[in-house]
């Protein structure tokens, strides 16, 4: 299915759309009906994971075909690299399917009263989707700058939810980092188009080619740069310091959701180092692969610490996803570095249960180390009096003296929590038959069966990676059972009142992982091809450059004479290139040949 | 010309960091606006520079490029300012609030002991 | 076919039943244990029709998909060797129900103890049959998991937490290890077939990496089966219910970690490291065991210590590795069941007829309890080595083995004297229980008085030793064909001929076993007076105590060293965050630009530029002073960024960017008026913060000087790097060419804004409008700092006095200006697609316009005049710039495609107007909306301090 535009598949960006307009229908209610807003977002949240699975399918049935396939969406109609393109392939349909299955079971925790406890949470989540989405499907690189600005303030939003003290004083921290982080962003993209003179993403693995030396350095200078922000979404040692406050701070649907954000950044990591810095991208190949290997390794020892280290459990959940993040982007260096694609495709498994592990921690951590008092979360100066209020009215904003009623009063029983946690927690471990262990027996095989085969032996960094992948899941089990022996058997007393709002969720995504362990086989299968189709670059690229603009091109009603031929093919263009390029040796030119003749076996 | 903007970038950018590394959350939002001055002049100089080159194209026809300063930069540059503003507007609140909570304005919301 | 089901059926079942025993109540005693009983006797049958097919080294082998791609799939298979333990694990499982129904009080939830020694069954079914050996340390790990259940049963009880959680990590640990031996063996044997690992035996102990696997393996197979040094977890795991450690610790639990020894011998076995290696840790273990064993007090702690030296008995054995001593593993693997099992189900009537397990209080029970005692000493003796008991034969053979086999190493030579001296050991504590508990004067001060227990309670014991006579006294009749199957599938085709005998005469093991038994003997009855009042153990036992030692080592590594880890590694405060991103970004710049060449010539500044450079010393200058005021003066610093902010728009306009410094300026003027609204919240700087000019202070400060400078510089040099490249072919180019065709709009940058790129526009806003709703929500929840609130409006201080003055000749002005400024936005917006402005700068004018009016006059004056419904704006603007977008559907083109070009409306005819510019209308709304909201929202704080008196009233 890859179009060329003329018949554009709407599918593609729906996911985007849909949480956008969602939201910004809500916002014509009045906020004092978060009921409707709820079945407004959780029918959002269905459509948008109706189109995911709609998307997923189609790449799968595209590659049963054969080949890798990529979906292109040039907004605007405007050619690449013109425009602005939405670029679906295997890993991007993926992590759109898994946000939408995550959102679902945040929004019917937050049912329970979080919602309630500020203003506009619904709309903020949306919105939250929406610029996740976005990261995930955008071809152009300013473009997910500002998709990560959009993710970004709706996590402002939700994290700040409910304000209190503890949520003002993290979210200053987390604002400040993201802030930071952005800069360094906005100066890699900058660098990158007064380097390579284009924004998207494939474009930009093309032009690399024709770099010379001084612009290859900067552009390194660039890639590094841009690199630092993303680790710093990616929470990886030691830029992680923001996020097991900000996580604990934040109300627990808030983070269950935003425990695909660390992810975000992985992706971006993921899809630029492998497209860009390949193995194919000749002088600037690997770049920067050592640092993600050891940086990976550091932040997943970092999480093992922290896990034991920290006393609470919200914030135990902060660093599993910094070890998740760690454990995943270890395994991405490795690739970059020419490692296999069935660890990288264990990885990628790996991560998708993990994050839904992650995500059902920070649910369930709340209610469990909940003491006796309900929830203990009601703000201070939350006296249901707001002296302004008879201002706000004349705005519009005569509203919502905020509920914390919760949707529904059902309770259910301590042993459920603790079957639940116990659940939980030995997924988090790696504990077989979770898919945590198929995950981590994966990337193992993958890593060792690679080299096994070739080399005969294990490197040593292979062995250490090996090491933490154990230790890491060794240190969680450790931690969690006795966090779960001295709540569950030690404590004596009565146990607090849990709302089956607030297991439903857990529930769920305890199916969806239980799913992934019976499914295993189809959905490593998908990882695997995904992985595989990751590590040829040459075929997203092709896919997204068929049909360029080329830049030089004139207008078609132009009087002028044309300085060069308007070719429509890549290639062509790069023949049209060395009149105004400081000529290059011919040396690129077979190398950017070789990848993108290969074809997906 | 390049030297003097080079220069300028440079001038924003280290006193930007400055305030920014200081304890008082007044200071670290000075410190963003002035890096978010210097990055924007940095998106910018990135399309290269034209002094005096009209703005604005004739209408229709066909313009020879190098006349003209890029205006792609100048696009992103005022996407990244609309999106600063809205953060910075942010941290101010966030500020105050903080200021509300603590009862103080460091960064950290307590007075460093030592 | 049939034989596969059955093999898988074998695993389920005991899954099953266990979830049924689960849903039973609490209080169905005998529900349970109908239910648990019979899911073993349909196990006990399985395993008998299963017979024929697994004798003479046959096997069957099922399987079922699971994850393939990593060779993990459900395989299940049986041979004699699995088979024979799998009758262990379901016919004492059996009987161990039967005597929990009796032991467990009708007050224990049983449920939970039945499901999980049914779960425990069927786990350790799965670890015995599966044919898979990834799928073995699945099931591996799962008994870990489902003991450590059992062991913390009573979980009320500290000792029974500690023990569980123990055990679990020891075994757990060991588990992983094992896995990652395991995908090792795999990859080197090319399968994770069992048969294949088996097969591959030659070439895996050729490998280079085989010392690696192999050290993994025992690590997982000894904590298993609590082998020196693991050994301790096995005596805490006895603050279980007897019955599970009747289970756990003779038949099941601790004998997986020596069927995998047994099980892996073909394929890693046989070499010099595995004798050194599992033979001595073998009979390291079986010597301290039997030692320890004798000092013990409490009844269950001699079991399991003399449990832990059998184990090493067995663990040796394999070591050793002839044919004949993996006979006799497999032997003594069933006699220890038998007869350990018995002694723990005597150990726990005792224990629940009497009150104490302690014998130091127990004596003289052979009274009381006749036939309990008779049992329990031939128990003991089949555990001592006795003649005509099951125990004596495979001790025998172990004799025999230690004696004979030879590869002339020291540890070879070794091994008769320390089995000796250990079965002598055995011996004597096997003596020591029988002599104190049973006879003797008969107790005084116990909890109970002592009786019988019921029948059925005593009987899985006297059928576990009527097994234990029958087997002593006609080996080969009982058991030989038996072991017979079972040691053709461990030891393979080239089994030697053996039968089990009484009587072979005098020959050496006889000697040895003699000469142990009085050894024995003379070492329990001499000291006896000693060992039996002295506390546990000698001062040296109680000095290596490696139970402490491991949870001292676990609390060490587990929670100090993480917590100070932590500490140290962490940076908390948000200063610590922001220094270590901006070192890591000098560090990576540094790093990469290093290698750049800096030959190219600098720029002269000419004459023409002398101006800008003029300007740039003055902004260069506000921004320094803006750095070095912003800490008392902030006021003033706020004057300072504007100039800078200034400059930048002089900057832009001197470069031909008008819409940037349209844009920049009103973005300015927003962000200085906020700043002046949130100003007063902050506090009172008149004096200076304390400890502000010390040592350390102006130590940070200076450092952070460094790191800005180096960042100046570096920026400085990037740019520079950047600006002396000439420019290539890029994107830009083709939009002067082709904006006006194509994008129907002269301005190129605002065509690039509302149609090329329209659609970051179209995100920007979002952020715009989700930015506007924080900042509301934020605020609905807004607290002032008390001094704030009760400071009254005219003393201010003095930076809001200041503004006030500064601001006095502006209010009237402004409000005057009102109007115009909407004129001013209208022009700007109509005119965007031309000429610099479009919707965003109209839409921020208009904003500006309300703001200048809130911070000039005060907000009831500006509010009784004019209603704006901000989030309206807001919902509406984003609304329409999607449906804008979405138009272009209809016409099948992507979303946001602007259609001047392409459509015209059929009756009014062809119109000169770009849907581009209904998108913009989109953008101001929703500025305008975002904007104000954020500006109301501020705004409105100060009425919390203006009129504190309304508060009261408008409530009423």
């Amino acid at each position: 299915m890859i179009n060329t535009g003329v018949a554009p598949d709407h599918m593609m960006i729906a996911p985007i759309l849909i949480p956008i307009v969602a939201g910004a229908i809500m916002l014509f209610y009045n906020d004092r009906n978060r009921q409707t807003k709820l079945i407004m977002g959780l029918v959002a949240v269905g459509l948008t994971f109706l189109a995911s699975i709609e998307l997923v399918s189609d790449v799968k049935s595209a590659t049963e075909q054969g080949g890798t396939v990529v979906g292109l969406y040039r907004l605007g109609d405007w050619p690449v690299p013109i425009g602005i393109v939405l670029v679906l392939d295997r890993l991007s349909a993926m992590m759109v399917m898994l946000t939408a299955l995550l959102a679902a079971p945040s929004l019917i925790y937050a049912a329970a009263g979080w919602h309630g406890k500020g203003q506009h949470y619904h709309s903020m989540f949306q919105f939250l989707l929406a610029g996740v989405n976005g990261s995930f499907l955008t071809g152009d690189l300013f473009n997910l700058f500002v998709f990560f600005e959009v993710m970004l303030a709706a996590s402002y939003g939700l994290m700040l939810h409910g304000s209190g003290p503890e949520r003002i004083k993290a979210g200053l921290h987390y604002l400040a980092v993201n802030l930071a982080a952005s800069l360094f962003f906005l100066i890699g993209v900058a660098l990158v188009y007064g380097t390579t003179g284009t924004l998207t993403m494939a474009d930009i693995g093309r032009a690399l080619y024709w770099l010379d030396d001084a612009e290859r350095v900067l552009f390194h200078a660039a890639a590094g740069l841009l690199g630092l922000a993303f680790l710093i979404k990616a929470a990886s040692w030691p830029l992680c310091f923001w996020l097991p406050p900000t996580y604990a701070a934040a109300s627990p649907p808030a983070a269950a959701i935003m425990a695909i954000m660390t992810k975000v950044g992985i992706y971006v990591i993921l899809r630029l180092s492998l497209l860009v810095l390949g193995p194919d991208a000749g002088p600037s190949a690997g770049f920067g692969a050592p640092v993600l290997m050891i940086g990976g390794v550091l932040t997943m020892g970092f999480g093992m610490i922290g896990i034991l280290g920290t006393p609470e459990l919200v914030r135990k959940g902060g660093y599993l996803a910094i070890i998740s993040s760690g454990t995943v982007l270890t395994a991405i260096g490795f690739a970059q570095a020419g490692g296999g694609s069935l660890m990288l495709g264990g990885a990628l498994y790996y991560m998708v249960g993990s994050t839904a592990a992650i995500s059902a921690f920070f649910l369930i951590a709340e209610p469990v180390s909940r003491n006796d008092e309900g929830d203990d979360d009601a703000p201070v100066e939350d006296d249901g009096f707001d002296p302004l209020s008879e201002r706000w009215a004349p705005m519009g904003l005569g509203t919502v003296e905020d509920t914390t009623a919760p949707a529904s009063q059902r309770t259910v029983s301590w042993l459920t929590m603790s079957i639940c946690f116990s659940l939980v927690a030995a997924m988090i471990a790696g504990l077989p038959p979770m898919p945590g262990f198929i995950g981590k027996l994966a990337i193992l095989r993958g890593a060792i069966q690679d080299n096994l085969s070739t080399a005969g032996y294990l490197p040593m960094e292979l062995w250490v990676y090996a090491a933490m992948l154990i230790l890491s899941g060794l240190g969680a089990l450790i931690a969690l059972m006795r966090f779960g022996i001295r709540r569950f058997w030690a404590e004596e007393g009565p146990a607090p009142r849990i709302l089956a709002l607030e297991v439903v969720p857990v529930v769920l995504l305890l199916g969806m992982i239980a799913l992934q362990t019976v499914r295993a086989d189809a959905l490593l299968g998908y990882t695997r091809d995904t992985a595989r189709a990751l590590l040829e670059p040459g075929v997203y690229r092709k896919a997204v450059l068929a049909g360029a603009q080329d830049v030089r091109a004139a207008p078609v009603s132009s009087l002028a004479p044309d300085p060069a031929p308007a070719p429509d093919e890549a290639p062509e263009a790069e023949a049209a290139a060395p009149e105004t390029r400081p000529q290059p040796e011919p040396a690129p030119a077979a190398e950017m040949a070789s990848p993108e003749t290969q074809v997906n076996p | 010309m390049e030297l003097i903007l080079a220069l300028a970038i440079g001038v924003l950018v280290g006193s930007g960091v400055w305030l920014m590394l200081r304890p008082r959350s007044y200071q670290v939002i000075v410190g963003l606006c002035l890096l978010a001055y210097g990055v924007n002049l940095f998106i910018f100089a990135m399309g290269r520079l034209y002094v005096g080159a009209a703005p604005i194209m004739p209408k229709g026809g066909f313009v020879d490029p190098t006349a003209y300063a890029d205006p792609l930069p100048q696009a992103l540059v005022l996407t990244a300012i609309v999106i600063s503003f809205a953060t910075t507007a942010l941290f101010l609140v966030l500020m105050i609030a903080s200021r509300g909570v603590t009862g103080t304005d460091h960064v950290d919301g307590k007075e460093r002991h030592s | 076919m049939v034989e596969q089901n059955l093999l898988l059926l074998l695993v389920l079942t005991p899954f099953v039943s266990a979830a049924l025993a689960a849903t039973l109540p609490i209080g169905a005693r005998n529900a349970e244990a109908w239910l648990a009983g019979l899911t073993m006797i349909v196990a006990l049958v399985i395993l008998g029709v299963l017979y024929p097919a697994v004798t003479d080294g046959q096997s069957i082998t099922g399987t079922f998909e699971w994850v393939s791609s990593v060779g993990l799939d459900l395989t299940f298979r049986i041979d004699g060797f699995s088979w024979l333990f799998m009758v262990l694990v379901a016919g004492i499982g059996f009987l161990v129900i039967l005597y929990a129904r009796y032991y467990m009080s009708p007050d224990d939830p049983v449920p939970r103890l039945y499901s999980c020694l049914l779960a425990f069954a069927g786990a350790m079914s799965g670890l015995l049959l599966s044919g898979n050996i990834i799928m073995l340390v699945v099931f591996w790990e799962l008994t870990s998991i489902v003991s450590f259940l059992l062991i913390g049963y009573w979980y009320q009880r500290q000792d029974a937490r500690d023990g569980a959680r123990m055990s679990l990590i020891v075994t757990a640990s060991g588990g992983l290890c094992l896995m990652v031996a395991m995908i090792i063996l795999g990859q080197i044997a090319g399968s994770y077939d069992l048969e294949a690992v088996l097969a591959a035996g030659p070439q895996i102990t050729i490998h280079r990496l085989y010392p690696a696997v192999l050290i993994l393996f025992v690590l997982g197979a000894f904590t298993k089966s609590a082998q020196f040094p693991f050994h301790f977890w096995l005596p805490n795991a006895m603050a279980a219910p007897t019955p599970v450690s009747s289970y756990l610790h003779s038949a099941t639990m601790v004998k997986a970690g020596v069927f995998v020894l047994l099980r892996f011998h073909p394929a890693l076995g046989g070499t010099d490291l595995w004798f050194m290696i599992v033979t001595g840790i073998g009979l390291a273990t079986l010597l301290l065991g039997a030692v320890i064993a004798l000092f013990r007090h409490d009844l269950k702690g001699l079991l399991a210590y003399s449990t832990i030296s059998h184990l090493g008995l067995i663990t040796a054995l394999a070591g050793i590795g002839t044919p004949f001593a993996l006979i006799a593993a497999v032997f003594h693997i069933v006699n220890h069941a038998v007869f350990k099992a018995s002694l723990f189900m005597a150990a726990g009537i005792i224990d629940h007829e009497t009150g104490t397990r302690d014998m130091r209080r127990l004596s003289g029970l052979a009274r009381a309890m006749p036939v309990t005692a008779a049992l329990a000493i031939i128990a003991s003796g089949a555990m001592a080595g006795v003649p005509l008991l099951n125990g004596f034969l495979s001790k025998e053979m172990f004799f025999q083995a230690t004696y004979v086999w030879n590869n002339g190493s020291f540890l070879d030579n070794f091994a008769p004297y320390v089995a000796v001296v250990a079965g002598a050991f055995s011996a004597a504590y096997s003596l020591r229980f029988i002599v104190t508990v049973f006879f003797g004067p008969p107790a005084t001060d116990l909890p109970h008085e002592p009786h019988e227990p019921p029948l059925l309670m005593r009987l899985p014991v006297a059928i576990l030793v009527a097994i234990c006579l029958a087997v002593g006294i006609f080996p080969q009749q009982v058991l030989g064909t038996w072991l017979q199957t079972a040691s053709l599938a461990v030891v393979g085709p080239d089994l030697p001929h053996f039968s089990l005998k009484i009587w072979h005469g005098v020959n050496p093991p006889l000697i040895m076993s003699m000469i142990a038994m009085t050894l024995g003997a003379v070492i329990y009855l001499l000291p006896r007076r000693v060992i039996d009042s002295g506390e546990d153990g000698t001062r040296i036992m109680r000095k290596l105590d490696f139970a402490h030692g491991f949870d001292w080592l676990l609390q060490m590594l587990t929670t100090r060293l993480p917590r100070l880890a932590l500490r140290v590694l962490s940076a908390n405060g948000l200063q610590a965050q922001l220094r270590a991103m901006v070192l890591l970004s000098l560090a990576a710049s540094w790093f990469v630009l290093r290698t750049l060449d800096w030959n190219v010539p600098m720029p002269k500044i000419g004459a023409n530029e002398l101006v800008f450079a003029l300007l740039w010393l003055v902004g260069g200058t506000c921004a320094v002073g803006a750095a070095w005021q912003a800490k008392y003066h902030r006021f003033a610093a706020l004057v300072l960024m504007g100039g800078a902010g200034l400059v930048t728009c002089a900057t832009f306009v001197w470069l031909s960017a008008p819409d940037l410094a349209v844009t920049q300026l009103l973005v300015e003027i927003a962000t200085t008026a906020l700043l002046l609204l949130g100003l007063r919240w902050l506090p009172k700087r008149d004096k200076e913060i304390p400890g502000d000019n010390n040592l350390a202070a102006r130590a940070r400060r200076s450092r952070d000087l460094l790191i800005a400078l180096a960042c100046g510089t570096g920026m400085t040099a990037l740019a520079l790097a950047v600006l002396l490249t000439t420019p290539g072919a890029s994107v830009g180019d083709w939009f002067l060419r082709n904006a006006y065709v194509e994008g129907g709009g002269t301005n190129v940058v605002n065509v690039i804004l509302v149609d090329f790129r329209a659609f970051d526009t179209f995100g920007e806003i979002t952020v715009l409008a989700i930015v506007g709703l924080t900042v509301y929500a934020l605020l609905r929840r807004f607290r002032p700092a008390p001094e704030s609130v009760e400071r009254p409006r005219p003393q201010l201080d003095a930076e809001e006095q200041a503004l006030e003055a500064y601001l006095f000749v502006p209010a009237v002005l402004m409000q005057w200006m009102f109007a115009p400024i909407i004129a001013l936005s209208a022009y700007l917006f109509f005119r965007g697609h031309d000429l610099p402005g479009g919707g965003f700068a109209a839409g921020v004018t208009l904003a500006v316009g309300l703001l200048l009016q809130y911070v000039a006059a005060n907000v009831r004056w500006v509010e009784a005049r004019l209603t704006v419904l901000p989030v309206r704006w807001m919902a509406s603007g984003l609304t329409i710039s999607a449906a804008v977008g979405a138009g272009s559907w209809i016409f099948g083109y992507p979303f946001l495609s602007a259609h001047a070009q392409y459509v015209d409306i059929p009756v009014i005819g062809k119109v000169p107007f770009s849907t581009a510019m209904l998108f913009d209308f989109g953008v101001f709304s929703l500025v305008l909306g975002a904007i104000v909201l954020m500006l109301i929202a501020i705004a409105h704080q100060s009425l919390r301090v203006a009129r504190p008196s309304d508060t009261g009233k408008e409530l009423k």
